[in-house]
């Protein structure tokens, strides 16, 4: 993005009308200019400053000064002719584009930001606002640039942690102003939980339901905490009492249904996961957990529910699972043939996502 | 107040409630072991933990019940880590000369006490370079005494039983010293000669040298992953106190795993005895018997190599006995925390399901670690219960994980038809639990447990007893192997497979042990190795009964 923004200067640059520059300066700008076509950053960069010291008041050559910094990777020693080409000439767009990137590339991110602002560079703005603390102002200007560029790799990641952040920020804020409140609590709970601090996150959530004991989705994240630690009776307690109290929740269901089904009660289980289908079809989670609970009372509705995963999941992890699944319902039917291709399919499955998943340090 | 009428029916379900509320109005059932250090067993398992965090550390360590010398009480070999300096210098010693470190035999006496024969008998010293694991225990020559097989991280050590209370060790002779990282081992026929074979597993490709610690600001042990896999090795008993290695032609060799457990039965009733064996975080192996000197690896077409999550098993221990009376052999599997101990139903036609959650292992074991493990009926109602040595590999895991636990009591659970449910065991102290094996110790008919566990004493576990009636028979081969190993036993619809080979590093009581229940008089049919196929009607419950094979088929 930098290299075609330098190229785009350059034209620029020839329209805006500036104070004459001495014919020896223009002279060591052409050399300049000469030079870094041969990709001589040095020379070009020498010819620049003797030109800058000849025309102190010329905004142009303090641009190609600053450019040609940027352009060998010296963004800290870029920032002064820039900020002086700004100065010189305040309407220069480019002048602001670069040194809002300088500003950026060296660190500052919160100078970045008004040239930034200035010149409608939204992805760039946006990281600038993120790693300035400002993660609400920049989750809206990294959506804007994704609007132009989608698929940027750079900008999704930088959404994604803007929105950590963001998330961040307002549970900081909840702690810090409502410490005791069943949100609060809610909170270093989830916290806790993902810390792998099981027990202490069930106190802070039973903190939580002592105060709103009828607060939506507390049950559902205390039964998570349960789940996580195997405690399958107390997880499908909490799951039971949020399907009562959200009835159309479809993964109160499908938590309910798993927790039944892990203590092996794969009737009551069966019944819950086709529940969570009819609230929201096809996620493959139930429909994988509904394939298990029935494999061995009704193996054709566990055959229709785990090919439905497979169509759903295609060659993710998830599929690899039902395709085990299915191979497994088969082999207990004397179909050796149907199992040993699912079992191949598993193999595929799980060879290409063992070369997707990263390596272990 | 003048709307307010109390009822006849409100007093009486008020008093319901309060009654039903009174701790005090709860009988706790009394634990089904009486739970105690074995008297006159000083023995402690020494695994000498480091701040290096050698993985063979948090290894050991196995346990035989064993009748070495034929006078119808059970003995018990424990076999001992070693010395692991803190770090390991060249050259590298394990002090085993050092009569800590000693694996250890006891002669049970009359009276129920032990006593320590381990120098008389010739068992001290397992060599300074060996780190011990495991026991093996088969009457290899068939001459009526067990012979004994240790197992190190080093050389092997095999043992013969002279019949005069001491062994020697013939391990050069017999060419069964093995090398590298051995783990659990056991005694089969499978070929059928008659003559006992010995199958080894072995762990991973470690050294001193290649050691390394694992984890970010707390060290700790690495995953077996983060080393190369091994293969397990299969000897073949020539007949003439010599083994051959036959790992390469039979086909064992074939895959390279991390073997840790091991266990034997004839799960496709073709009369030939299939290997299993338990990987740690690779896909589990069963080795099925071609009967002719050869095994094909089919665990994953079988349905036996993986969770029904689609995992690799962090297999430890294994058993494979029939748990739902349906006269096939299944597989039972201990593991790390947050998957259920595995559970391989035979369906039979050569294929297995995992069923751990319609056993009920979703609730019993997703937070504990599984070692030694067993399946024997230990109420004697016809039901083959669990009992499992458990506590985690990280003897720092609270650090990583606080809802898990490197010291953790053991599991007792009771198969109610095929379905198992938490029981107390007597003992509710957490312990770093390894090896555990099953036996009748004081022959009453109820099936006692000897576990160990890391830098502590041995445990015993000892069946309080009850009124439900059992048989308890031992196998006399004459044809097959003496100690009737490989033979499938049917008494009264339950059947038992004759191995001392299961659990974690250990080997059991060789005698094969019925419960009854209310049945006052069994029914007994035997398939031994050698083909012969024996009936016995009528026998009388609650009795120890010794069956020589048949002459005629």
């Amino acid at each position: 993005m930098i290299h075609a923004l330098l190229w785009a200067f350059l034209w620029l640059q020839m329209q805006s009308a500036e104070p004459p520059v001495p014919a020896e300066a223009l002279t060591l700008l052409q050399s300049g200019l000469d030079a870094e076509q041969r990709h001589d950053l040095e020379r070009a960069i020498a010819s620049f400053r003797k030109a800058a010291d000849l025309a102190p008041s010329a905004g142009i050559v303090f641009l190609r000064l600053g450019e040609a910094y940027m352009k060998k990777g010296d963004y800290t020693a870029a920032i002064p002719p820039l900020k002086h080409a700004a100065e010189l000439n305040p309407d220069s767009l480019p002048a602001h584009q670069f040194l809002g990137y300088a500003f950026l590339a060296a660190g500052y991110a919160a100078e970045a930001i008004p040239h930034l602002e200035l010149v409608h560079e939204y992805g760039a703005l946006g990281i600038a606002q993120l790693q300035s603390g400002q993660p609400a102002e920049a989750v809206g200007n990294l959506r804007l640039a994704l609007a132009k560029n989608p698929n940027d790799p750079d900008l999704l990641y930088y959404l994604g942690r803007a929105g950590t952040s963001l998330s961040a920020q307002s549970l900081d804020r909840l702690l810090s102003a409502f410490p005791d409140s069943a949100r609060g609590h809610q909170a270093v709970g989830q916290n806790l939980f993902v810390m792998k601090m099981f027990p202490e996150a069930v106190k802070e959530y039973q903190m939580a339901l002592a105060l709103r004991p009828d607060l939506p989705g507390l049950r559902l994240e205390l039964g998570q905490v349960y789940a996580a630690s195997a405690d399958w009776e107390k997880a499908e307690e909490q799951f039971r009492v949020e399907t009562n109290l959200q009835p159309g929740n479809a993964e109160a269901a499908y938590r309910l249904g798993d927790a039944l089904l892990q203590q092996g009660k794969l009737k009551e289980a069966a019944e819950e996961l086709r529940l969570s289908d009819s609230l929201r079809p096809d996620m493959p989670e139930t429909l994988y957990s509904l394939g298990r609970a029935t494999a061995v009372t009704d193996p054709s509705a566990a055959e229709h529910a785990l090919l439905r995963v497979i169509e759903v999941e295609k060659d993710a992890s998830l599929a690899g699972k039902a395709y085990l699944a299915l191979a497994g319902i088969h082999r207990k039917q004397g179909k050796i043939e149907q199992a040993t291709r699912e079992m191949q399919e598993v193999r595929r499955i799980q060879a290409a996502n063992s070369r997707r998943a990263p390596t272990k340090q | 107040m003048s709307g307010l009428r109390i009822t006849r029916r409100d007093l009486l379900s008020l008093f319901v409630s309060l009654s039903l509320a009174g701790p005090d109005t709860k009988v706790k059932p009394v634990p089904f072991f009486h739970v105690s250090p074995l008297k006159g067993v000083s023995f402690i398992l020494r695994n000498s933990p480091t701040s290096r965090k050698y993985l063979i550390e948090t290894m050991p360590g196995g346990v035989a019940l064993l009748d070495y010398n034929n006078d119808g009480l059970l003995d018990i070999l424990f076999v001992n880590g070693g010395h692991v300096r803190d770090p390991m210098v060249r050259p590298f010693s394990f002090d085993r000369h050092d009569p800590t470190y000693w694996n250890r035999l006891y002669r049970q006496n009359k009276d129920g006490s032990f006593t320590d024969v381990t120098e008389r008998a010739g068992l001290a010293n397992a060599g300074d370079t060996n780190y011990g694991m495991g026991v093996a225990v088969g009457d290899y020559d068939n001459d009526g005494f067990p012979d004994i097989y240790v197992t190190n991280f080093g050389k092997n050590i095999l043992y013969h039983n002279n019949g005069d209370g001491t062994f020697t060790d013939v391990t050069a002779k017999a060419g069964v010293e093995a090398g590298g990282w051995s783990a659990s081992a056991g005694f089969l026929d499978y070929d059928n000669d008659g003559k006992l074979d010995l199958f080894v597993t072995r762990y991973l490709d470690w050294s001193v040298e290649k050691s390394k610690t694992c984890g970010f600001e707390t060290p700790t042990y690495c995953p077996p992953g983060d080393f190369p896999a091994t293969t397990s090795i299969l000897y073949h008993n020539r007949g003439d106190g010599t083994f051959e290695d036959v790992s390469v032609p039979s086909g064992i060799a074939a895959r390279k795993g991390h073997g840790l457990g091991v266990a034997f039965a004839d799960y496709d009733g073709d009369g030939h005895t299939d290997i299993f064996v338990a990987n740690d975080a690779t896909e589990q192996f069963l080795f099925h018997n071609n009967g002719n000197g050869t095994f094909t690896e089919c665990g994953l077409d079988s349905g036996a190599a993986l969770t029904a999550n689609g995992k690799m098993p962090s297999g430890m221990g294994v058993v494979f006995q029939d748990y739902d009376n349906d006269g096939l052999p299944d597989l039972l599997i201990t593991q790390l925390p947050h998957e259920p101990y595995v559970v391989y139903h035979n369906d039979g036609r050569g294929s297995f399901s995992a069923q751990e959650l319609e056993a009920g292992f979703g609730v019993l074991s997703g937070r504990s670690s599984g070692w030694g493990i067993g399946l024997e009926d230990f109420d004697n109602d016809g039901w083959k219960d669990a009992f499992i040595v458990q506590g985690h590999v990280f003897d720092n895991v609270e650090t990583y994980d606080n809802s898990l636990r490197y010291r953790e009591p053991p599991l007792l659970a009771l198969n109610h038809k095929g379905h198992f449910e938490r029981a107390d065991s007597g003992s509710d102290m957490p312990v770093a639990g390894r090896g555990a094996a099953f036996g009748d110790l004081n022959n009453d008919g109820w099936m006692d447990v000897v576990t160990t566990s890391l830098g502590e004493r041995p445990q015993l576990y000892l069946n309080r007893g009850g009124k439900l009636h059992w048989l308890t028979i031992t196998l006399r081969g004459i044809r097959s192997n003496r100690d009737g190993y490989g033979a499938r036993v049917l008494v009264n619809g339950q059947v038992r497979f004759a191995t001392a080979t299961g659990s974690y590093l250990s080997s059991n009581d060789k005698r094969l042990h019925f419960g009854l229940g209310s049945a006052e008089i069994a029914n007994i049919e035997i398939r031994w190795p050698s083909g012969i196929h024996q009936v016995l009607h009528g026998v009388k419950a609650d009795q120890f009964i010794v069956i020589e094979e048949s002459e005629q088929p």
